[in-house]
């Protein structure tokens, strides 16, 4: 659908009253969808066969900047640090958040770099975005062995305050503070849901657990545009696309990539197998006599007190 | 550098109101066994020093001895009754860099003191973001989920950190990290930038340690310890960040009082929606629990939503990226074993696994093996397991 003129001067009038910003950084990850990841015969990720899109953590983040849209007319901007292959998922980004500008930061420099250096670059890009930020999202950590450092690394450097596992938020537009749900796990103790306020700017690493929630009508119907106008603007991607190499973020050279990465990976092995800890009594699953044993040996450990 | 510059493992402890979470004496066992080997190899009397920040500590100091530390840092502060990621990031890094305490520790290399040479966190829900921000902050390396730690003289040839030539690294921490997969694993280490044109020293060498991998030492009161109060300075604007409320909740999961836990893998790909209704019924049978592999937390079939919002989901992960269960009955069901989940589980009663492939690393950790498809196998335990209970009934 073609969004009208009048649409979109409401929309930049919107903006320009709320003059909310937010940004998004996200991750090109292994789809490990089946049928579209593949593994190797020993069990690890065949990487060369195996597509890459926005990482699942990556789209709840964009979810939770798409609602400061809806509920604030918020601008979005999304920013990766990736291969120049990634363009296409940032296009996912905007059909999800209707973003109303990508980044890009790729160069050959930033290969290699571990969270540390990588937070450098996201650093610098967020700064090179051209909005004063008042909440930037990431998502809860990568699915393909990151570490969910790089979010808090990142807003540490952008001095924001960091407020990690939010399964919600509200913001207050007039004192410009945030109030957050956060799902802590004390391991072994309980699981605590911790109400938090902080001024803004924030930096929100989102729990896998949020959803957003659009109430009312008028929420709904906001949701509505700005999905259409996403859809719209999706279409030309490239229009609200920016890519920008080290020089352009104005990226010290020995604070990122392998120059700047205090760690070094210095080798992978194959976890040996463990010794077996257990004696299988190996049975054939269709054999009833053997399968009747084993299930008597079930219901015995059942029946057996449990004190706990 | 010399010798005095970096000394001792500091350890952030964690707690709530006073109750220690056990990957805090996990770690406290593994450092002092780790600095027991160094100080014998070296001929060292590098410390285990724990940090301890809190409101009304109380005793928490003498079990941290009793554990294993030779040090308790202790910031006491009705501000630090709860962790602020900002707040707890700035005084653990004051505590890290501060001469006066290392002082306190070894009066004698207090002098050439800059910085601790380790510094350990727990992976957990706190550890994990704290360690993030304080090494942001101390600008130095970070190795995250670690299950093993080798302390190591390694002679390192590398493009940037020694220019390319052979360079001896003394008392490095090899920080292995199993991968997601839970097959392969990585070596990690924190290294100094030797090569002149980069010239940079990045110290202390830091992990997070998955929980429960790590034995609890045995408690010991008879050990003696040195506790150091260390008054900590506030900004005023991080007070601005506010908890107004905590609410302890169960999780809607709930392993813990379950007698049996039923789970399964990527084994049921042939057919997921079909498999998954049968594996439900086999957990209602005997009132289990159902639980996942991480890989099926990754929603990698399509299902239908309520198939994949019930049970394809984090909260169901058993392992070191989810919960650790101990029931008296343990199904693994197209599950190949990989020590991620291994370690969630390892510690149930009786533990059977189904599955096709004999060769699957699921066998040694069980105690009946299945051989065959889940497909043709769950049927006739289902079907079996209700003779016995009409018997057990009769």
């Amino acid at each position: 659908m073609v969004t009208t003129k009048i649409d979109k001067i409401a929309v930049l009038y919107l903006d320009m009253m709320a003059g909310f910003n937010v940004a998004v950084i996200v991750k090109l990850e292994p789809d490990f969808s089946e049928g579209n990841v593949s593994y190797n015969p020993d069990g690890t990720l065949n990487r060369a066969e195996t597509k890459n899109i926005l990482g699942p953590h990556s789209a709840i983040a964009v979810n939770a900047a798409f609602y400061a849209k809806v509920r604030h007319g918020a601008k979005i901007s999304i920013g990766t640090m990736g291969p120049p292959t990634a363009e296409s998922m940032l296009q996912q980004a905007q059909i999800l958040s209707d973003a109303d500008e990508l980044f890009l930061y790729s160069d050959r420099i930033f290969a290699g770099a571990d969270t540390l250096a990588t937070a450098e670059v996201l650093k610098c890009g967020i700064l090179k975005m051209g909005s004063k930020m008042d909440i930037v999202f990431s998502g809860h950590r990568a699915s393909d062995g990151e570490t969910g450092q790089t979010g808090p690394q990142t807003a540490w450097k952008l001095g924001m305050t960091f407020l990690g596992n939010v399964i919600e938020y509200e913001i207050n537009e007039q004192e410009r503070t945030v109030r957050a749900k956060r799902l802590v796990r004390l391991q072994g103790i309980y699981d605590v849901i911790e109400e938090i306020e902080a001024p803004l700017p924030v930096f929100i690493a989102i729990d896998p657990s949020y959803k957003a929630r659009f109430s009312t009508v008028s929420q709904r119907l906001a949701y509505e545009k700005y999905q259409r106008e996403a859809a719209a603007r999706a279409q030309n991607f490239k229009q609200y696309l920016k890519i920008f190499n080290a020089s352009q973020i104005e990226a010290d050279p020995k604070m990122i990539g392998i120059a700047g990465s205090p760690t070094i990976v210095y080798k992978v092995e194959r976890i040996p197998k463990g010794k077996a800890t257990r004696q299988a009594d190996v049975i054939d699953g269709q054999d009833a006599e053997q399968v009747a044993k084993a299930v008597s040996r079930i219901r015995q450990a059942l029946s057996t007190m449990v004190i706990k | 550098m010399t010798d005095g510059d970096y000394r001792h493992v500091y350890i952030v402890i964690e707690h709530e109101d006073g109750r220690l979470l056990q990957v805090s004496l996990e770690m406290l066992g593994e450092a002092r066994r780790m600095m027991d080997d160094f100080n014998k190899r070296y001929s060292s009397k590098e410390k285990v020093v724990a940090v301890l920040l809190g409101s009304n500590v109380g005793e928490v100091p003498k079990i941290l001895i009793a554990h294993g530390a030779d040090a308790v840092v202790c910031a006491d502060s009705p501000e630090l009754r709860h962790v602020r990621n900002t707040i707890f990031t700035k005084v653990i890094s004051q505590i890290s860099l501060d001469k006066g305490i290392a002082e306190k520790v070894e009066p004698e290399y207090a002098p050439q003191f800059k910085r601790p040479r380790y510094l350990f966190f727990g992976a957990d829900s706190i550890g994990r973001h704290l360690s993030a921000t304080v090494m942001a902050e101390l600008e130095s390396g970070l190795a995250s989920d670690i299950n093993k730690l080798v302390v190591a003289d390694l002679q390192i040839t590398h493009q940037n950190k020694t220019g390319g030539k052979p360079i001896t690294y003394d008392k490095t921490l090899e920080m292995y990290r199993p991968d997601f997969s839970g097959f392969l694993w990585t070596t990690i280490l924190c290294l100094d930038n030797k090569n002149p044109a980069l010239q940079k020293d990045y110290h202390p060498q830091a992990c997070s340690i998955i929980p429960g991998v790590f034995e609890v030492p045995k408690e010991d009161s008879t050990r003696s310890g040195t506790v150091i109060e260390y008054s900590p300075r506030f900004d005023e604007k991080d007070l601005l960040v506010k908890i107004i409320d905590r609410k302890v909740i169960k999780s809607e999961i709930d392993f813990d009082s379950a007698k049996a836990v039923v789970s399964f893998g990527r084994g049921v790909k042939d057919s997921p929606e079909e498999n998954i209704k049968m594996i439900e019924s086999l957990a209602s049978e005997i009132g289990a629990q159902i639980g996942i592999t991480l890989p099926l937390s990754k929603r990698p079939f399509s299902v239908s939503q309520s198939i994949d919002s019930t049970y394809l989901i984090p909260d169901r992960v058993i392992g070191i990226s989810g919960r650790k269960v101990s029931p008296k009955v343990y199904f693994a069901i197209g599950i190949s074993g990989a020590m991620q989940h291994i370690a969630g589980m390892r510690d149930s009663e009786l533990v059977i696994a189904i599955n096709p492939d004999e060769d699957a690393a699921i066998k040694n950790e069980c105690d009946i093996f299945v051989r065959g498809r889940m497909e043709d196998v769950v049927p006739v335990f289902l079907e079996e397991l209700k003779k016995q209970r009409q018997v057990v009934q009769a």
